[in-house]
C-alpha cells in the first residue's frame, strides 16, 4: 500500500499526545544543550557522543515571523513563516498557519502538524508546523 | 597603515541580465580590463583566484582557457555571496607570503541560467525544506529589528530611494533609475515587510582585480591602492536562540579589519555594504560602527549615508541598484572603492575619499547568521 503523503522528516521525529505535538530533540549528557533536529555530535560542547533523546515542549514564543508571496515550486504563496522559541532553548524555524496581519512579535504558539508544501509527484509533504493560541 | 599587498588595476563588465553571453566570456571581459587597467600582459601573472557561488565546477580554468592563461595555479572558490571577497584574501596571502608576484583575482556569475525567482538553496537544509527563502530570512531579522528599535517600513524604503539616487549615477549599474517612497512601500511585497524594491536583483556580471606587492605596483601603470586588511569569518552555529535585531558575525569581521588596518569607522571616507536587502544596510551601519546601536533609522533620516552626506554608503548603488551576481559582488565593491580612492568614480564621487571599507556577507544555512563575511579596508 503507498502511502498518500510524503512527511519531513522522513522519520516523523514527534508524537501526538493529548491534542499537543512534541517534536524529538537531543539533549548532551555533557554540556545539557537541546538541539532539533537530533544531533549526533554536540556542536555546543564538542561531544562526540552522549546525545540522549528528548522530547520538546510543544508551545512556544513568536521571535520574529514573516509572510512569503515569492517561493519555489511546490509551496503555495502566501504563507506566514517565523521562529519560535522554546522553553528547552531550542529555535525552531517553520510556516505558521495564519496571516503576518494577525501575528505578533512575542506571541505564544502551538506545535501542529500539516501540509507544508506538494512533493515531485504533487502529493502533500506532511511536517511540523505552528498555530497562533489566544492571548 | 601598512600594507597587506597592493591592488594595481581593477575592471568590471556592466552587471544585468546578459542571458546570451557564455559565464567565461562575462569573466573574461572584466579580466582583460583590469589588466589592461595594470598595463599586464598576461605572462605576467603568477596565480589566478576564481570566486562564484553558481558558475559550476572549474569556473576560473573555463574563463581562463580561451585567454591561453593556463598551467598557471588556478584556484576557484566558493563561499556564497562572500566568494570573491574571499578569493581576494586569498591573493593577498600569495603576494603577502611572497609566493606569487602578480595575482588576477576573478569574481564572476550568470544568475539567469538559474531562471528567475529566488536564488536556490542548499536542497537537503532543514529550513529550506520547510519554505525559507533568502528574502525571509531578512524579513524576520527586520521584523526583529523593527520591533527592538521603532524603526518602519518607511525607513527601510528610504535606504532603497538612496540606492537609487547613487545607482542612476554609475553606468555599470544594473538600475539607473530614481524612485520614490511612495513607489518603494507601494510595490510588490516579495516577504513582508520588504517590497521587491527592498530587494536586490538578480543578474550576471564579472568584476577582476589585480594584487601585487608594493613595489611591483609602482611600476606599474595605474595608481596603486594599498589593501590594509583582508579579513574573513564564519557565522557561529547555534541550536538555540540568537540575537537576531544585530549581526554579530559582521561586527567581529569589521572588529577584526579594523584592528589590522589600525582605524575606526570614524576614518572611513566610504563604505561599500552588503545590501542584498534594505533592511540589512540598516542593520550594518550599526555592526560597522557609522552610528550608534538603535541608530540606524535616525542615521538614514539624517541623509548622512546619501550623496554629501558624512559617511556614504555603497555609492555603487550597492547590491540593490548596481546589482548583485553573487561571486562577483565582493571584487565589484573592491573595484568601486579603487575608483572612489582614485578619485575616478564620476559624478558619484566621494569628495577626497582616501580609506574606504568593503563588507560581503552571506550564505543561508539553518543556524548560522551567516556562512562567510569578508571585510577589506583600502586606503590611497
Amino acid at each position: 500500500m503507498t502511502d498518500s503523503a510524503d512527511y519531513f522528516p522522513a522519520s516523523q521525529p514527534w508524537t501526538e499526545r493529548g491534542g499537543a505535538v512534541h517534536l524529538h530533540g537531543s539533549k548532551c549528557g555533557h554540556c545539557g544543550t537541546v538541539a532539533f533536529p537530533p544531533h549526533g555530535l554536540c556542536p555546543a560542547c564538542g561531544a562526540q557522543s552522549g546525545q540522549a533523546a528528548a522530547e520538546l515542549s510543544p508551545v512556544g514564543t513568536l521571535y520574529t515571523f514573516s509572510e512569503i508571496h515569492i517561493a519555489p515550486k511546490g509551496f503555495a504563496t502566501p504563507y506566514a513563516v517565523g521562529y519560535v522559541d522554546l522553553p528547552e532553548g531550542v529555535r525552531l524555524f517553520g510556516q505558521i498557519e495564519a496571516r503576518a496581519a494577525d501575528l505578533e512579535v512575542g506571541q505564544q504558539v502551538a506545535v501542529t502538524l500539516g501540509p507544508v508544501r506538494s512533493d515531485a509527484a504533487g502529493r502533500p509533504v506532511i511536517s511540523y508546523k505552528f498555530r497562533g493560541l489566544p492571548a | 597603515m601598512t600594507a597587506l599587498a597592493t591592488i594595481a588595476g581593477v575592471g568590471m563588465t556592466k552587471f544585468g541580465k546578459q542571458p546570451d553571453r557564455a559565464i567565461e566570456d562575462i569573466g573574461r571581459e572584466a579580466l582583460l580590463a583590469a589588466m589592461k587597467d595594470a598595463g599586464v600582459e598576461r605572462a605576467a601573472i603568477d596565480e589566478v583566484f576564481c570566486g562564484s557561488s553558481y558558475g559550476g565546477p572549474l569556473i576560473g580554468q573555463r574563463t581562463l582557457r580561451d585567454l591561453g592563461m593556463t598551467g598557471i595555479a588556478i584556484t576557484n572558490v566558493e563561499n556564497a555571496c562572500s566568494s570573491g571577497a574571499a578569493a581576494l584574501r586569498e591573493a593577498c596571502w600569495a603576494v603577502k607570503a611572497g609566493r606569487a608576484d602578480v595575482v588576477a583575482v576573478i569574481g564572476v556569475e550568470k544568475l539567469t541560467r538559474l531562471g528567475g525567482g529566488t536564488l536556490p538553496l542548499e536542497p537537503t537544509d532543514v529550513e529550506v525544506n520547510l519554505g525559507n527563502v533568502m528574502p525571509a530570512v531578512y524579513a524576520m531579522r527586520a521584523r526583529r529589528y523593527m520591533h527592538e528599535t521603532g524603526a518602519t517600513a518607511r525607513h527601510l524604503a528610504m535606504i532603497a530611494v538612496k540606492a537609487h539616487e547613487y545607482g542612476a549615477r554609475n553606468p555599470n549599474a544594473q538600475f539607473q533609475n530614481r524612485i520614490t517612497v511612495e513607489q518603494v512601500l507601494g510595490s510588490r511585497m516579495v516577504a513582508d515587510p520588504l517590497t521587491i524594491y527592498m530587494c536586490c536583483p538578480t543578474g550576471d556580471g564579472a568584476a577582476a582585480v589585480i594584487v601585487t606587492s608594493e613595489n611591483r605596483a609602482r611600476s606599474l601603470g595605474a595608481k596603486p591602492v594599498r589593501i590594509a586588511a583582508s579579513v574573513l569569518q564564519s557565522g557561529l552555529y547555534k541550536t538555540g536562540f540568537r540575537d537576531m535585531a544585530s549581526s554579530e558575525l559582521t561586527e567581529r569581521t569589521a572588529r577584526l579589519a579594523y584592528e589590522a588596518a589600525g582605524i575606526g569607522p570614524q576614518d572611513l571616507s566610504l563604505a561599500e555594504v552588503h545590501d542584498a536587502f534594505a533592511s540589512a544596510e540598516l542593520m550594518y551601519y550599526e555592526a560597522l560602527g557609522l552610528c550608534g546601536k538603535g541608530e540606524g533609522a535616525a542615521m538614514i533620516e539624517r541623509g548622512d549615508s546619501g550623496p554629501g552626506g558624512r559617511q556614504p554608503v555603497n555609492p555603487s548603488g550597492g547590491l540593490a541598484c548596481r546589482g548583485h551576481p553573487v561571486g562577483a559582488t565582493g571584487v565589484a565593491q573592491i573595484v568601486e572603492a579603487v575608483w572612489q580612492l582614485r578619485g575616478e568614480a564620476g559624478p558619484r564621487q566621494v569628495p577626497g575619499a582616501r580609506v574606504a571599507l568593503t563588507h560581503c556577507t552571506g550564505g543561508g544555512i539553518s543556524g548560522l547568521d551567516h556562512g562567510a563575511c569578508a571585510v577589506h579596508v583600502l586606503a590611497s
